[in-house]
């Protein structure tokens, strides 16, 4: 291949051959050029360059078409890039790459359909590519078609083991509620995927350990993927609830402080933190933050729930039925919302509204112990013993099938404390009932000593409890002292000590769903 | 802010370890890694730097030589360079390196700075039936609109595309083209490609001055390794996409591996044995600089971040970087045994990792564009950067300079000792909450009170817009229609200005028909009634 010149460059261009047609410029030829500014991300030089090649060649180079129509979906110009591309499809109607943009760009604009119809195209011109089957179960499960999804994110799978793919999969399983298969999809990502993509291989394990409910092991990856990478908002707001959960609030505070420092507008970072200050008993500090995360997320009622729990411990009730009543809107169908607007109603003196907040709550429960035995102490309070000892009788039916079935075989002592006093109250025989599950000498003994004193106790308002508690030192006092004084207030603080668990599990959930979806 | 300070201490420290040598903010230059080249052209022992510079992009592309601070020599070249390599062609005294400038489908050899060889890329193959077109058009057997009709056809279906010149015949107009078919069908048709990156490659001996063959990527996915001598080809292989950056390692007639990125986003290694790719690394975001450090390859990536892979294609690393990857280059100190990657950032600053630990940090006054290290005059240590805005920055390292590596990540984070910026509470808010305590419930009656008394007038307002049709509403759902009268003027006659709106967003309503009611003692009104 040599050729004979041996001139100097320069001399070259100064002796043009007039006869000679003129030689045509290389329609790629500054390709190179092209995407190295593009990948520099120098758009403007890169498209001073695209200009003159596309007026240069009439608009035939297909690479400079194709990086245009990148830059203006960069810049949101989804449409006009979607004409780009397909008049690049046109250029080079063999190329899979330039029909997969356009479909991109027609799922970007929310056309789903078709851009499976396009991606379907592309696939009949290259097979194997895991990109387009991937592309297709995306865009199917965005048009609901949850069985091609699987069918074509497994097929993805086939070709090449991308993390995505495992993600999306997992995703469409727990979406369909099946969260067996969902299991089998993060196990096998677990085992497949490389060592080196650390992150996601905690994701998946962490969500894998998650849904067989082994918090403990979900726990020890959090904190190793922590140490991987030790300002991962998801990670920390992951790991700090599951402290908060086991009352490391401390810890958890400690972890926060890394994630508001990157984070700082996120509700559900300040919700926990909000309650990690209610658990240490820093009421005020716990409403301020609630109520910024309230702000940040007007309609989260979980953010919401918790201010109305907040209030209800601050006896703040008129502010409490408000939160709650907001949360109730926002989520119609949970039964605690309902228990404890009830609680706040009877300290407002609405005594029917109280009783119906309460019937619609054991309406819709199903397993929660504290409704029973608040309702049950809530009639007892009017008067009304017989109602009251049926709303007994069905929390000790529900104590039973609980025990039974071994879901639950240790109860709050606070709970069964309170229940011993009001059976003692009503007579109801309670001894037999509890000496089942209560097996724990302890219980039995508090339950003995405690007997008489809420026996003897009259069962009124709480008036007294908010004149000892009115002092603005009195966010410190411990709930166990105001447990002891009045039979009614112990129903709201073992709920305030349940309540949470509930609450804060919800939101570990959250967070690692979005940062699963951040992952994609 | 903990973070501030602990970089700034890390500038501080990193600006000791390097001596100003030049900066010159206008020197001109346009250029990138590839383009540039350290070399002792004289033989003298004295290295110059060697520059293709891409002028303004269309004119003023030269070849800039500089020795010291100043420019030695210009020459004009004909096209951009996409890249320039500094090689021993053969073994005659005195032993002083060629310049490879790659620049369209050419490479141009130059020696002693002068102009001395060019090498053109062997043309592609031709589409038969495409020559046989033309051919026929040649003898005039077919005239221009069948042509274009039978090259329309080609193009459609052919395994093979084609050429410039029928694609350019197609987009004509019907009246340019017979000037078009006369003034081009004397000659050969060609289908030309152009070199996108170029490498070198050692013979046949791994010393420092040993004679190294080129190695060349082209446009169309090939890569060439050329006689050093002969400029023949020596092997070929292909690669499923147009390669960008090319890392050569080994000696062509002993084993040699070849670590091409390619514009598909992938990274292909190309061994001596097979013509095909051996290994693939499928990376999530274009790759902009790839580097070879000892037996592994560090490449960075758009998505800001920074791979390490082992030679057969296995991620061993991962660091993220504060911002877009601009240029990279490699620093070699063999006589200290230390090398590290410099790493250009769209943030001004150049960051200096071994391994995966950011080991030093270097502030620049601009973006800079290309990187080069090496020995520049008499000196080793030289780092050579030029800037978006053409400058040109020399640096030298200080003999003193010690590189610790440090684990980057040491420790909590900073961030957890920062306090929380709970919102606080005023004396204020505290005193109505002991009054909401206190009062409670007759704050909540008064709520509900006031509430009821807003549900009844918002019940009474509603009933009284009703009676009085006022803004008129629709109700039933097949014909959602919003109605608003206004009187314009003060009378006698005045205008009344009736606004009919369709509500639904896909419902049309047809067929209506408006009747006005009203007192014909008073008022007397053309069209009463119409559709």
């Amino acid at each position: 291949m040599k050729t004979d010149v041996q001139l100097p460059a320069a001399t070259d261009l100064k002796k043009p051959r007039p006869k000679k047609a003129p030689e045509l410029p290389i329609l790629e030829r500054r390709n190179w050029l092209i995407h190295l500014h593009y990948i520099r991300k120098d758009y403007e030089t890169c498209k001073a360059i695209i200009k003159e090649q596309l007026h240069e060649t009439q608009g035939m180079c297909e690479y400079a078409v194709y990086v245009q129509a990148l830059i203006m979906r960069l810049e949101g110009k989804i449409q006009q890039s979607l004409e780009l591309f397909q008049s690049c499809a046109i250029l080079n109607p063999k190329s899979s790459d330039n029909l997969k943009q356009v479909a991109r760009s027609l799922f970007l604009l929310g056309k789903h359909k078709a851009a499976i119809e396009v991606y379907n195209e592309a696939a009949r011109l290259n097979q194997k590519d895991w990109e387009i089957s991937h592309n297709l179960g995306v865009c199917y499960i965005y048009t609901k078609d949850f069985r091609s999804a699987e069918e074509q994110l497994n097929l993805a799978l086939q070709l090449n083991k991308h993390d995505l793919t495992y993600m999306m999969l997992g995703k469409i399983h727990l979406l369909q509620g099946d969260t067996e298969k969902a299991i089998d999809v993060y196990k096998s990502a677990v085992e497949y995927v490389s060592i080196h993509n650390l992150t996601f291989k905690h994701t998946c394990f962490i969500l894998y350990t998650m849904l067989l409910g082994k918090y403990q092991k979900a726990f020890e990856h959090l904190g190793n993927a922590l140490t991987y990478d030790p300002n991962n908002f998801k990670a920390i707001l992951a790991a700090g609830s599951m402290m908060q959960t086991h009352g490391d609030y401390d810890v958890a505070m400690n972890k926060y402080r890394v994630a508001a420092y990157s984070v700082p507008e996120s509700p559900p970072l300040w919700n926990n933190i909000g309650m990690c200050f209610f658990g240490k008993k820093k009421y005020v500090a716990a409403i301020s933050c609630l109520k910024r995360a309230n702000y940040l997320s007007p309609f989260d009622w979980k953010i919401l729930y918790n201010l109305g729990l907040v209030h209800l411990t601050m006896q703040q009730y008129a502010s409490a039925f408000h939160f709650l009543s907001a949360a109730i809107n926002l989520r119609p169908r949970m039964s605690e919302l309902y228990m404890l607007l009830a609680v706040a109603l009877t300290n407002l003196d609405d005594a029917d509204n109280a009783r119906r907040s309460y019937e619609q709550a054991v309406q819709l429960d199903e397993s929660n112990l504290l409704v029973n035995l608040n309702f049950a102490v809530f009639l007892y309070n009017q008067g009304d013993k017989k109602a009251a000892l049926l709303q007994f009788q069905e929390m000790e039916r529900k104590v039973n099938t609980q025990v039974d079935s071994n879901i639950n075989t240790e109860f709050d002592p606070e709970l069964v404390e309170m229940a011993q006093k009001l059976g003692a109250a009503l007579q109801a025989g309670e001894n037999l009932y509890w000496s089942k599950p209560g097996k724990d000498s302890k219980s039995s003994q508090r339950s003995s000593s405690s007997k008489p004193s809420s026996s003897q106790q009259p069962l009124g308002t709480n008036q007294a409890l908010g004149q000892a508690m009115s002092s603005a030192a009195g966010y410190s006092k411990s709930m166990q002292i105001t447990a002891g004084a009045e039979p009614l207030s112990p129903s709201t603080s073992c709920h305030l000590h349940r309540s949470v668990h509930p609450n804060l599990q919800s939101q570990i959930f959250r967070c690692l769903f979005e940062w699963c979806i951040i992952l994609m | 802010m903990s973070s501030v300070s602990h970089e700034l201490k890390d500038t501080s420290v990193a600006s000791s370890k390097w001596l100003d040598a030049h900066y010159d903010p206008v020197a001109n230059l346009y250029t990138f890694s590839s383009c540039i080249a350290l070399s002792d052209l004289h033989g003298d022992g004295e290295n110059k730097l060697v520059v293709g510079d891409l002028g303004t992009g269309v004119c003023n592309v030269k070849l800039k030589v500089y020795r010291g601070t100043g420019v030695l020599s210009e020459s004009t070249l004909l096209d951009l360079p996409t890249g320039l390599v500094s090689f021993l062609m053969d073994l005659h005294e005195p032993r002083t390196p060629a310049i490879a400038v790659a620049s369209g489908p050419f490479i141009y050899v130059y020696k002693n700075l002068r102009p001395y060889f060019k090498f053109t890329l062997p043309s592609l193959e031709v589409n038969p039936l495409e020559q046989d077109v033309w051919s026929q058009a040649k003898e005039d057997m077919i005239d221009p609109m069948t042509l274009k009709e039978m090259l329309e056809g080609l193009r459609d279906k052919a395994e093979i595309p084609l050429s410039v010149r029928s694609l350019r015949f197609l987009m004509l107009e019907p009246q340019e083209m017979e000037n078009f078919v006369l003034l081009h069908k004397e000659q050969p048709i060609r289908r030309q490609t152009v070199i996108t990156c170029i490498g070198m490659l050692k013979k046949n001996m791994a010393d420092e001055d040993a004679v190294s063959c080129l190695v060349i990527g082209t446009e169309n996915g090939d890569v060439y390794i050329l006689d050093p001598e002969a400029f023949t080809i020596l092997y070929k292989m292909s690669l499923p996409s147009s390669p960008t950056l090319m890392d050569v390692t080994g000696q062509f007639d002993v084993e040699f591996r070849i670590t091409v990125a390619c514009r598909n986003g992938n990274i292909y290694i190309l061994r001596r044995d097979s013509p095909k790719p051996k290994y693939c690394i499928e990376l999530s975001s274009h790759p902009v600089g790839l580097v070879r450090m000892g037996k592994n390859v560090v490449v960075g990536c758009t998505h800001e971040t920074l791979h390490g892979y082992t030679q057969k294609g296995k991620k061993l690393w991962t660091a993220y970087l504060p911002a877009p990857v601009t240029a990279m280059a490699l620093m070699d100190l063999p006589t200290r045994g230390f090398q590290a990657v410099l790493v250009g950032l769209a943030n001004c600053e150049v960051h200096m990792y071994r391994d995966k630990n950011l080991i030093s940090t270097i502030k620049t006054p601009d973006v800079v564009t290309s990187i080069c290290f090496g020995r520049y005059g008499r000196e080793d240590g030289t780092l050579i950067m030029t800037t978006k805005g053409g400058g040109l920055i020399v640096k030298i390292l200080k003999r003193t300079a010690v590189f610790d590596d440090r684990d980057s990540a040491p420790g909590p984070p900073i961030a957890q000792s920062i306090r929380l910026n709970v919102p606080k509470k005023t004396k204020l808010y505290v005193d109505q909450t002991l009054r909401e305590r206190e009062n409670a419930v007759a704050m909540h009656r008064a709520f509900q009170m006031d509430l009821s008394r807003l549900r009844l007038a918002a019940a009474r307002a509603y009933v009284k817009a009703l009676e009085s049709s006022l803004t008129p509403m629709s109700a039933s759902l097949t014909e959602p229609l919003k109605m608003n009268a206004v009187v314009q003027g003060l009378g006698p006659s005045f205008k009344l200005t009736l606004n009919i709106q369709n509500t639904a967003s896909c419902r049309p309503v047809m067929n209506l028909a408006i009747s006005f009611l009203y007192d014909e003692n008073l008022y007397s009104m053309r069209t009463a009634f119409f559709k």
